[in-house]
């Protein structure tokens, strides 16, 4: 990354507001999360206090909402607004216009999240706000990806070219994505069974075309700058990015099962699944080398760690999809609690743990400060990582179990909800600990930001290594 | 590669996806019509009222799609027609009066596409609303006394006050919410046979 960029830049504030609204809607998505398990594990929760908008029916999709909209885009958004002016070596202009759009981005989730608690959900997949959130999100994205575009252009013959495909696929899809979606399911022009083809697509494009390109970014930039070595093979990449662009649109329909999809959409949906994990694959194969022989280093720095885990939960990821696209699979698990364990994998294990990693690497250059080698470090990785585990495993074996009792006309529906109970039991167990290590990773964030640590190095080393010294990190490495 | 040729796959790509998906979806799915059933001259499916209609909206605010379906499988590989979820498939066709058109994501309670042919009365379905366990004690479906009020009681009971034992004189009555619920609920049912999804 190029050194020209003042630690200081005009984009500190837009970055700030973004990271700091990120790790906020996690908190307390977090908090909101555990709230709707227990409600699903035990029924009479609704019964003893009935609250509307503390009702599973809201919470559910409010959740959903605040990680996807408020927790990981926020995140990679502010991330990337440190990283793209190191990258293209052309600082932001206009600082306050990139705050104003910062500050819209959060004013839209804050209204997405009021509208969900009073008058609940559209209903709608991956788009459960009105069209007034619509509108905030383009304003704001328009400003935010505006700046982050510019950033590509100066250096595109020189410097790392796979993270700039990725981020201009990104850019395009998203916008594109968000005014097909609002335009056809809101706009009236998609009747009847094309509305839902509609969510299906959009769907596909938050996740595939929006979130997975933002984190390869940071993976195909930070990964080969905190290993020192470089990516492999070029070709290889572009053909993946190719592949990725070309294919992630398409996964959502894999997952549907017979109804209102005509089936050979279905068809292709599950063939670009497959095609799409060998994509993935691909991309595996250029960045585990840069991890090979680094478990040292891995165990030192928290950043690294934290990669490695989200490049890990990556490649888990596309594979578990490629799993359920199969027709056997599919039809077992279609409607079950299968769908939030790929959701755990996708947006925690992989999106998360990518965004927490870019923040311990990334924010030092920005704010000029240091991550203390404390223990809520630790805390933060060994919970957030142990309760994922918990959560994704938990919720796939009982979309498992719940898929074949369904499909067993002889079992009851009251007997299949008991069969849930243990599987949420260890799922809430396992919200709990992330949210313990979401906590304190805010608190040492929060902490940070004020400067309440003295200065230390701009490196987070897990605290095992505390008596060592940091290595030295050259100024503006970053 | 040059900026010029990455913008061109970006945009191909998505123009692939787009076209691929809505423009052939649009072609084969957003056409349909419905049939004329030439015995009973009504539509299939039949167009819902207004009521029912709001209730659509009702049904997803209140995020009952968090634990129903709206989509009844075949007979290869799923056990949807054998639990008695509908006397068919559901197909494209059958969403083509559906504002919002919803699916849903989860099966912790049954699949409702057909729940109007299930419990057909307004009553039992009002009753379900308020508390889930009045009909059945294993229900793990959460109350909804927000949409209903308490009023006291006049001369007599009005037609739709719930029949449940009155406390201080007062009788539950639906609101505009359950109301239209209530309607949307009664409108989902595929009891008629279509060309693509005969019932046998």
């Amino acid at each position: 990354m190029t050194t020209a960029i003042p630690t200081f830049s005009k984009a500190t504030a837009a970055a700030t507001i973004l990271l700091v609204g990120s790790v906020s809607w996690a908190l307390l998505g977090a908090g909101l999360q555990v709230l709707s398990t227990l409600q699903l594990l035990i029924p009479a929760l609704a019964y003893v206090l009935p609250i509307p908008w503390i009702s599973y029916g809201k919470l559910a999709p409010l959740t959903t909402f605040l990680f996807t909209y408020g927790w990981i885009t926020s995140g990679f958004l502010g991330v990337l607004t440190i990283l793209i002016p190191r990258i293209s070596g052309i600082p932001f202009r206009y600082g306050r216009i990139l705050g104003s759009a910062a500050i819209i981005w959060q004013v839209a989730v804050l209204v997405g999240l009021a509208e969900i608690l009073w008058n609940g959900s559209t209903g709608l997949i991956s788009m459960p706000f009105s069209r007034s959130v619509t509108a905030l999100f383009f304003l704001s994205f328009i400003v935010l990806g505006t700046g982050l575009s510019r950033g590509l252009g100066r250096s595109w013959k020189s410097g790392p070219l796979l993270p700039r495909l990725y981020l201009l696929g990104a850019l395009i899809a998203f916008p594109l994505g968000l005014g097909t979606a609002e335009l056809l399911l809101r706009g009236g022009l998609a009747p009847g069974a094309l509305q839902i083809m509609m969510q299906f697509v959009w769907n596909s494009f938050v996740h595939h075309l929006w979130l997975t390109p933002l984190a390869l970014v940071l993976l195909f930039q930070l990964l080969p700058v905190l290993t020192g070595r470089p990516v492999g093979s070029l070709s290889l990449g572009i053909l993946c990015w190719v592949a990725t662009i070309t294919l992630g649109g398409w996964i959502g329909n894999s997952l549907a099962s017979e109804g209102p999809v005509p089936s050979w959409l279905q068809s292709a949906g599950v063939v670009t699944t497959l095609l799409l994990g060998v994509a993935v694959w691909g991309n595996g194969t250029l960045l585990k080398p840069l991890l090979e022989g680094k478990w040292e280093e891995c165990r030192r720095q928290v950043a690294l760690r934290f990669l490695a885990v989200g490049l890990w939960s990556y490649l888990a990821s596309y594979a578990w999809l490629a799993f359920l696209a199969l027709p056997a699979v599919r039809q077992t698990t279609t409607f079950t609690m299968v769908g939030q364990a790929t959701q755990t994998l996708l947006l925690f294990s992989f999106y998360g743990n990518v965004l927490a990693g870019a923040v311990y690497a990334l924010l030092p250059a920005s704010r000029m400060i240091g991550w203390p080698s404390h223990p809520t470090l630790t805390i933060h990785f060994w919970f957030s990582t142990i309760g994922l585990t918990l959560i994704a495993s938990s919720y796939a074996l009982a979309g498992f179990f719940q898929g074949l009792a369904l499909n067993d006309p002889g079992v009851p529906m009251s007997t299949i909800s008991s069969y849930l109970r243990p599987f949420l039991c260890t799922v809430l167990v396992g919200q709990v600990l992330w949210w313990i290590g979401q906590l304190s990773f805010s608190t040492l964030f929060f902490a940070s930001l004020l400067k309440l640590f003295p200065s230390v190095a701009p490196v987070a080393i897990f605290p095992v290594d505390y008596d060592e010294q940091p290595q030295p990190v050259r100024q503006g490495q970053h | 590669m040059k900026s010029g040729q990455a913008l061109f796959i970006v945009f191909a790509s998505l123009l692939f996806t787009w076209a691929g998906q809505i423009a052939l979806g649009y072609f084969q799915v957003g056409r349909l019509e419905p049939i004329l059933n030439e015995e009973t001259n009504y539509t299939e499916p039949p167009v819902p009222s207004g009521l029912a209609q709001t209730g659509a909206r009702v049904f997803a605010s209140q995020g009952c799609l968090e634990c129903h379906s709206l989509s009844v499988r075949g007979p290869s590989g799923s056990a949807d027609l054998t639990r008695g979820w509908g006397p068919r498939r559901t197909v494209p066709r059958d969403y083509l009066f559906r504002e919002p058109a919803l699916i849903g994501s989860s099966r912790i309670g049954s699949d409702l596409s057909n729940i109007g042919l299930r419990i057909p009365d307004s009553k039992d379905l009002m009753l379900h609303l308020w508390n889930p366990r009045l009909r059945n004690s294993n229900s793990t479906c959460p109350p909804h006394p927000w949409l209903f009020e308490r009023k006291v009681a006049g001369p007599k009971i009005e037609n739709d006050a719930l029949p449940l034992p009155t406390k201080d004189w007062k009788q539950i009555l639906p609101k505009y919410q359950a109301k239209s619920l209530v309607a949307y609920l009664q409108s989902l049912h595929s009891d008629y046979a279509l060309p693509e999804a005969p019932i046998k």
